[in-house]
């Protein structure tokens, strides 16, 4: 029995410029997404190499359900060592790469090596094999302007994976880019410096080419039909829909500003007098009203049915940037004392262009303003600052390598970072249980490793924490295995069994209802090895020094978790 | 007693002109966080309810005081 039908991982290798398509070794094949390339890099890739040498490899994983447009389940894992932590990183993306990646028969993609020449090549994948194309002519150019001229001369069918000049110059908050069904490059895999290590093997774009490919084969699909409608009805039926499809993530400023935990000023505090002019509420109102290309609901991949997305249109109705999700408002608006959406969407439009991770390079602007480098609220010199990125300065390149260094170079010790990567719009001394997901997460500090916000607790009280954030981090590491968006588990949160379900009618596996835990917990058991093996203890498992004596108004709280409930997060290893 | 009230994403609502998303509400002594529900006329369940006072989550049941800085936001308990 082949129990992935017939899919094969594809490794190229950068140094040999040479294609091999190999059949899923025994131990990979129950592994998916975010688990899979977990076990990929622990295999193979020695977690004390340079995260910028040859001996790294970056792996593209599409979750086990990615393929049958099965809403918002088409999602790619991409990962390697992190030059940001320098420990193991997966970054997740919605898009259409991991559909077309599906379609071809990858289960992953695996580059490695590294040219000896400073060259820059576009790797073209189809089922003739690969082609190493030259593109140097490419070198410099915005993300934008890159995947407008490759569709030209790829056409119009293909899917991209892409970096732009952030990630041509290595810095560390350099993140990869993938098309959305619109061909917007768009659905970043932001965190962690993926796309420094794309470029570091000389590849500025990817291209997945997925003609005469087809849908991975379904072994029972009566069953399989089945399973998706109870999850369509499921996630259909849930109340959380009609919010996140109307406001999308933008909806989380002023509950975030509720419960005293919207970054503000550099995380020293957790409210921000203007929130109602960056909330999801007002951004959805003068959307409507713009019109134009503004659009307040929008799908990211095909199939999709929630459509959290948006595209964000100026005064004359013109996109400015799409989509502008609450991370970007929380660390370049409140963060930055910025109450304007419009020069908050002209930010995001700069760092995704740039091809850098808008969480990173909010956090470092943040500390920047901190160290007086510019004015908090000053927008226009944000985004002046933000050019000094494009034209390679040092203080742009100081920037783009992320708050912790930023932080050391000028000398500001209030950080907002855990594992040297900056954490996201959720302040952790106001909501703990997210608090000691950034600690603990093998990740570095990321929302999207275990967001507690959504549960029914007293967010400033510290008992109770770890035990919570260990259920989302194991469910969310599932989640990742399966390609599911973070909102298809609403979904899946009320119809549990259509998970087992439709894995078993895919596969013709006889899994239980608890695979999504079991995927889960594997994936993080095998992060942590890996940090392990690269050094990591305890100590990395903590929150910046300052939130644990700093109290945060307005509610005054500073984090208090106890250090031995930290530990005790991962107690089933 | 007077309480600030904050209606998020779908219970914001448009009779209210201008300021539709923030309100003041006059209370009798002894009123409860469910007597705000009730006002509003909030029809959904208080387990699709984050409700927040002051900063914390709260119960339908807590009793309200003069000045106090209600959420209330459409979600639903479950942590991911
Ligand atoms: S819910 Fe949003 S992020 Fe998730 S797949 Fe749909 S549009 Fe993309």
């Amino acid at each position: 029995m082949d129990p992935i039908g017939g899919m094969k991982i594809w490794r190229v290798n950068l140094s040999r410029q040479s294609l091999d398509i190999e059949d899923v070794p025994e131990t990979w094949q129950y592994l998916g997404g975010r688990s899979l390339l977990a076990r990929v890099l622990l295999d193979e890739v020695p977690p004390t190499c340079e995260p910028l040498g040859p001996l790294n490899k970056l792996v593209f994983a599409p979750g086990l359900l990615v393929g049958h447009m099965l809403s918002s389940c088409d999602r790619i894992s991409v990962g390697a060592k992190s030059p940001l932590t320098g420990g193991i990183k997966e970054s997740n993306a919605g898009g259409s790469t991991g559909l077309h990646m599906t379609n071809m028969g990858m289960r992953a993609l695996i580059l490695e090596g590294q040219p000896t020449q400073p060259e820059w090549w576009v790797v073209h994948l189809s089922l003739q094999g690969a082609r190493f194309d030259p593109a140097d002519d490419l070198a410099g150019l915005g993300v934008y302007e890159t995947a407008r001229v490759l569709l030209e001369r790829y056409g119009k069918k293909v899917a991209i994976a892409l970096i732009g000049p952030g990630g041509e110059m290595r810095l560390a908050s350099a993140g990869i880019q993938n098309l959305d069904k619109d061909r917007v490059p768009a659905r970043i895999n932001a965190r962690g410096g993926m796309g420094a290590v794309l470029g570091s093997k000389g590849v500025k774009a990817i291209i997945f080419d997925d003609a005469s490919g087809k849908k991975p084969p379904i072994t029972h699909p009566d069953a399989f039909k089945q399973a998706q409608k109870a999850y369509n009805q499921a996630l259909m039926g849930h109340p959380q829909i009609a919010i996140y499809r109307d406001y999308g993530t933008a909806g989380n400023a002023r509950m975030c500003d509720g419960f005293g935990g919207l970054p503000t000023r550099n995380f020293s505090s957790g409210h921000f007098e203007q929130v109602e002019q960056i909330s999801g509420e007002y951004m959805r109102e003068i959307l409507l009203a713009r019109g134009g290309e503004s659009e307040p609901t929008h799908a990211c991949m095909l199939g999709c049915t929630i459509r959290c997305s948006n595209i964000f249109g100026g005064e004359d109705g013109k996109a400015i940037v799409s989509p502008l999700e609450y991370e970007t408002i929380g660390l370049m608006g409140s963060n930055l004392e910025i109450a304007s959406l419009d020069t908050i969407a002209r930010m995001n439009w700069q760092v995704n262009d740039l091809g850098l991770d808008s969480i990173e390079v909010g956090a470092a602007l943040g500390v920047a303003a901190e160290a007086g480098l510019f004015a908090f609220g000053d927008g226009e010199r944000a985004l002046e600052l933000l050019d000094e990125i494009r034209r390679g300065t040092p203080l742009g390149r100081l920037l783009g390598s992320g708050a912790g260094m930023t932080g050391k170079v000028l000398g500001v010790t209030r950080v907002p970072v855990v594992k040297n990567q900056a954490m996201s719009a959720y302040e952790p001394r106001a909501i703990k249980g997210t608090g000691v997901t950034y600690a603990t997460s093998p990740q570095g500090a990321d929302h999207t490793a275990g967001l507690t916000i959504r549960a029914k607790v007293d967010h400033l009280d510290p008992i109770g924490q770890a035990s919570l954030s260990r259920t989302v981090q194991i469910n969310v590491a599932g989640y990742d295995s399966l390609g599911a968006c973070t909102f298809a588990g609403f979904g899946f949160a009320a119809a549990p069994e259509s998970i087992r379900d439709l894995l078993n009618a895919r596969y013709d596996w006889q899994v239980g209802t608890d695979i999504l835990q079991v995927l889960g917990r594997e994936a993080l058991r095998l992060e942590r090895e890996f940090n392990r093996q690269a050094g990591f203890t305890a100590a990395d498992d903590r929150l910046p020094e300052f939130m644990i004596h700093e109290p945060l108004p307005p509610h005054d709280a500073v984090f208090d978790v106890p250090d031995e409930d930290l530990d005790e997060v991962f107690n089933w290893l | 007693m007077v309480v600030e009230v904050h209606l998020h994403t779908t219970l914001q609502r448009v009779e209210m002109g201008r300021d539709r998303r923030r309100l003041l509400m006059e209370l009798p002594p002894g009123s409860t966080l469910g007597d705000v529900l009730s006002q509003l006329e909030i029809k959904l369940e208080p387990e699709h309810l984050l409700l927040v006072i002051n900063g914390r989550s709260a119960e339908p049941e807590q009793p309200l005081s003069d000045g106090d800085i209600i959420h209330l936001i459409p979600a639903i308990s479950g942590g991911s």
